[in-house]
């Protein structure tokens, strides 16, 4: 009876730690677990023919990664993404599989917004240009940051010719035209951020897309109002507040980000989150 | 011309940190048509050396080992030739059936007759009843069994054996040696090694001696047995009773006229051998 | 030839391996699945999981089949009945070889069959943005087994030189990691680049040496290609069917030669 009693006391002490231990690894703090990437080079060795799979792998480690931290982000946010080295292992990916789109579509959904890295954001798309030659998406979002961001529009212009040129459909071709800087910065993010959303495939990065959009249809709220006034009043509104007074905004315009809408001295609408969650929460009272 | 061809055949093994084994250190022997040949040696003696350089498994340093005229290196030497490895080791996945399937297609042997072949030899061995169960499960002396019965599957010319009889119960050892009585009847030849002197006196025509890496003799067993009378074995009546006495050769004559002078009758004569065995152990305890 | 060919299979399926490649084959039902984790390319997703899966259960064949067979055969004593049979050790080898080889084909096929099957199945969960190319595919597979076939005749030629499994099934695994990174580090030693240019020049030269040696199995990657139904050059498809050939013949030649002379004692 004795070899028994000993596995069923080796049950027990399994039973005993298996509990503490997986809750301590559902508690585990996230920024350890988006952990450490090697480089690509290492990576390639070992991945050896299956380059593509390890680079689905990196893609969606940091898209779980970035799932988890969003979610509870809707309350408070304990953590700041870890944005770079999200970068890193997507850049990792592209060089295992130049071709996959989920790398350049996530590494867009958070570099221009959160992270404000434009170049960088446009230099991986630039890459993926090369290798994806049929797809329409990374012209269109170098376009994208080109004019909205960096305001060049004569690069916006070239990007946005080659996204007509390849889906062959009429709204890129007249974004490369005139078009291109007479719609307002705020519409064109408007519409650009609802194609985005309605792209995503990924839960957390539609949701992140939604709250954008969110927000920038506050903010043409708050510039249709703004634009009412001045034609009205022949003046410029002196402040947010004389416009909610004024009554050309009910509801109350709110910030998703969870920050402050203002008017900046030159008329243009901003908010204390700058449409990001770290400051948005920051700035909570 | 001799079915089995062995010149001044040596072998040495080179194992780890360079020790040199000269395992085979020049051995001649021929073997011909209808002759069962006994190998007989000590542990470590050769006989499987020698038994794999004939089969073409090890390559001699030096000599040179033909099977029907045929260099062993050459695959066709062994075209008609049965082998019976030392411990045989069989594909165990395999059922008996099966295997003895895949040896008669090594010999090229067309399926009917491997299939007609196959039954005979499969019952002679006493194994037709396991033929379909994978050698796996089969027993040592089973396994040694299938080893006969797949040396005689295609009924070839010449019969390589090591050690046929080990691991056999005695049943098995008496059918081994009536099989092998048999080949030597159908003129075939044998050639086996063996530990056991009392199976080379049954069955076998010559027996060579290793010892050593070294033949020390080879000779034909009834002339071994002739020249191993050593004395005979006398046994007469006289009406004091009866009487036994033992004489060595040179007296017999004598001893059998002074007893019709003393006017015994004599019942029996029987010679009185030193046995193979003794023999054997001469000449290892000799070298 | 024919005979050993004959056992070498029965030997493979008796020991189960096609059943465990059943199991493994049940991985191919969640391919659909992770595929959706994908944001823009479920399919594409899809099919580099499927193939990825293939080309891993076919190394995993091409090591521990192609270098187990020769030494488990010497293990277990095998050679001596076998080999004093009047077959050459040539024919043994390449019996050993066609047995190994058909098996990979055939469980190439299969898992190729069930492949079609679940990017079938993805496709019309997720219809993708690109139509699939199911003749890239089918190169694809093509290129990956006759990449392991060559694995398996590395790991002949090693089981040759070597009395023990460990080189056999090491070396293979070296020859494979190596063999698909080879043509990027040549590039990259021949790019000019700054940091190659303080290398010794023995360096650069013993590697340029192996990168003719070792099988350059990044050739016969088609991979990217099905996954995102790339055009395929001819060319490039019949210089890799010729080296393929060439390369391992000289495999098989090299492991016939050393095990011709082989003592089996
Ligand atoms: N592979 C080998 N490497 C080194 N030495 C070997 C090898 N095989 C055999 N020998 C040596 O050669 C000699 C002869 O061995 P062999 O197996 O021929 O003996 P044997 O007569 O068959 O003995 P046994 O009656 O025990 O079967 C022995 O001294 C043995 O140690
Ligand atoms: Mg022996």
């Amino acid at each position: 009876m004795k070899p028994f009693a000993f596995t069923l006391i080796l049950i027990l002490a399994y039973l005993a730690v298996i509990i503490p231990f997986a809750d301590y690894q559902r508690t585990r703090p996230v920024v350890e677990k988006m952990g450490y990437v090697p480089t690509p080079q290492v990576l390639k060795f070992v991945s050896a023919d299956h380059k593509g799979v390890t680079a689905a792998a990196l893609i969606l480690k940091s898209m779980m990664y970035f799932g988890a931290i969003v979610e509870p982000q809707f309350n408070t946010l304990k953590v700041p993404p870890d944005y770079q080295s999200m970068y890193g292992t997507l850049a990792a990916a592209v060089k295992l599989d130049p071709y996959n789109m989920d790398a350049y579509y996530f590494a867009q959904s958070f570099l221009v917004w959160d992270v404000h890295e434009v170049k960088a954001a446009n230099a991986m798309l630039e890459y993926g240009m090369k290798y994806r030659k049929w797809d329409f998406m990374l012209p269109l979002f170098a376009g994208f940051n080109s004019a909205y961001f960096l305001k060049d529009y004569s690069k916006a212009a070239q990007y946005y010719k080659r996204a007509g040129e390849l889906s062959g459909a009429e709204l890129f071709v007249n974004l490369a035209g005139r078009y291109l800087w007479q719609s307002g910065r705020t519409e064109q993010a408007i519409a650009y951020l609802t194609m985005m959303e309605k792209g995503a495939g990924n839960e957390a990065v539609r949701r992140s897309f939604r709250i954008r959009l969110q927000a920038f249809r506050e903010v043409r709220r708050l510039e249709e109002a703004r634009d009412r006034f001045r034609a009205a009043e022949g003046r410029a509104p002196k402040s947010l507040e004389e416009l909610i007074r004024w009554g050309a905004l009910t509801p109350i315009p709110r910030d998703p980000y969870g920050g402050r809408f203002y008017l900046e001295p030159d008329g243009q609408v901003a908010t204390t989150s700058k449409f990001t969650h770290a400051l948005g929460a920051a700035r909570k009272p | 011309m001799k079915v089995i061809d062995i010149q001044g055949l040596k072998k040495s093994f080179t194992g780890k940190r360079m020790q040199r084994v000269e395992a085979l250190k020049g051995i001649d022997l021929q073997v011909g048509r209808g002759e069962v040949f006994g190998f007989l040696g000590p542990n470590g003696a050769g006989k499987s050396t020698t038994i794999k350089s004939l089969m073409g498994l090890i390559r001699p340093t030096a000599g040179t080992v033909r099977l029907n005229g045929i260099d062993v290196h050459d695959p066709a030497s062994r075209r008609s030739v049965g082998y019976l490895p030392e411990n045989p080791a069989f594909y165990e996945y395999l059922s008996a059936q099966e295997y003895l399937t895949f040896v008669g297609r090594a010999f090229g042997m067309v399926p009917q007759r491997v299939k007609e072949r196959g039954e005979q030899s499969l019952r002679r061995l006493d194994l037709w009843e396991a033929r379909s169960r994978p050698i796996r499960g089969y027993s040592k002396g089973m396994v040694q069994r299938l080893g006969v019965a797949q040396a005689l599957l295609h009924d070839p010319d010449i019969y390589i054996m090591d050690e046929p009889m080990s691991g056999l119960d005695p049943l098995g050892r008496a059918l081994v040696k009536e099989i092998i009585r048999e080949l030597r009847g159908e003129g075939k030849c044998v050639f086996f090694s063996t530990h056991i002197t009392a199976d080379v006196e049954a069955v076998c025509d010559r027996v060579g001696v290793i010892v050593n890496g070294a033949l020390r003799m080879v000779e034909r067993v009834d002339r071994i047995m002739a020249e191993g009378i050593t004395g005979y074995l006398l046994r007469s009546r006289s009406p004091a009773g009866e009487r036994e006495q033992i004489v060595t050769v040179d007296h017999l004559s004598d001893l059998l006229s002074r007893l019709k002078e003393e006017g015994q009758t004599v019942t029996l004569v029987e010679p009185v051998r030193k046995n193979l065995e003794q023999f054997f152990l001469d000449i290892v305890k000799g070298g | 030839m024919t005979s050993i060919l004959l056992i070498t299979l029965k030997g493979i399926f008796r020991d189960r391996v096609f059943q465990g490649i059943m199991v493994m084959a049940l991985l191919f039902l969640f391919i659909p699945t992770i595929g959706s984790l994908s944001m823009r390319q479920v399919t594409e997703l899809s099919i580099t999981l499927s193939l990825s899966l293939i080309s891993f259960i076919l190394l995993l064949l091409a090591v521990f089949l192609g270098g187990t067979s020769l030494w488990k055969d010497i293990e277990k004593r095998y050679t001596f009945s076998v080999l004093g049979l009047p077959l050459s050790r040539t024919s043994y080898i390449l019996g050993r070889f066609m047995g190994n080889a058909l098996f990979l084909c055939l469980t190439a096929l299969f898992l190729g069959v069930i492949t079609l099957l679940v990017i079938l199945w993805a496709k019309g969960l997720y219809p993708p943005s690109r139509p699939v190319r199911w003749d890239n595919m089918m190169i694809a597979v093509l290129f990956d087994t006759l990449k392991y076939l060559l694995l398996v005749s590395v790991a002949f030629f090693f089981s040759s030189v070597s009395t023990s499994f460990f080189l056999p099934i090491f070396g293979t695994i070296s020859v494979y990691l190596v063999g698909n990174a080879s043509q990027e580090v040549y590039d990259y030693l021949h790019s000019g680049s700054q940091a190659v240019k303080v290398l010794p020049g023995m360096v650069v030269k013993a590697a340029s040496l192996l990168y003719y040696l070792i099988p350059n199995l990044a050739a016969f990657d088609y991979k990217l290609q099905a996954v995102y139904g790339l055009d395929i050059a001819g060319r490039g498809m019949a210089l890799t069917v010729l080296y393929w050939v060439i390369y391992t013949t000289i495999m098989l030649a090299l492991t016939a030669v050393i095990y011709e002379r082989r003592e089996m004692k």
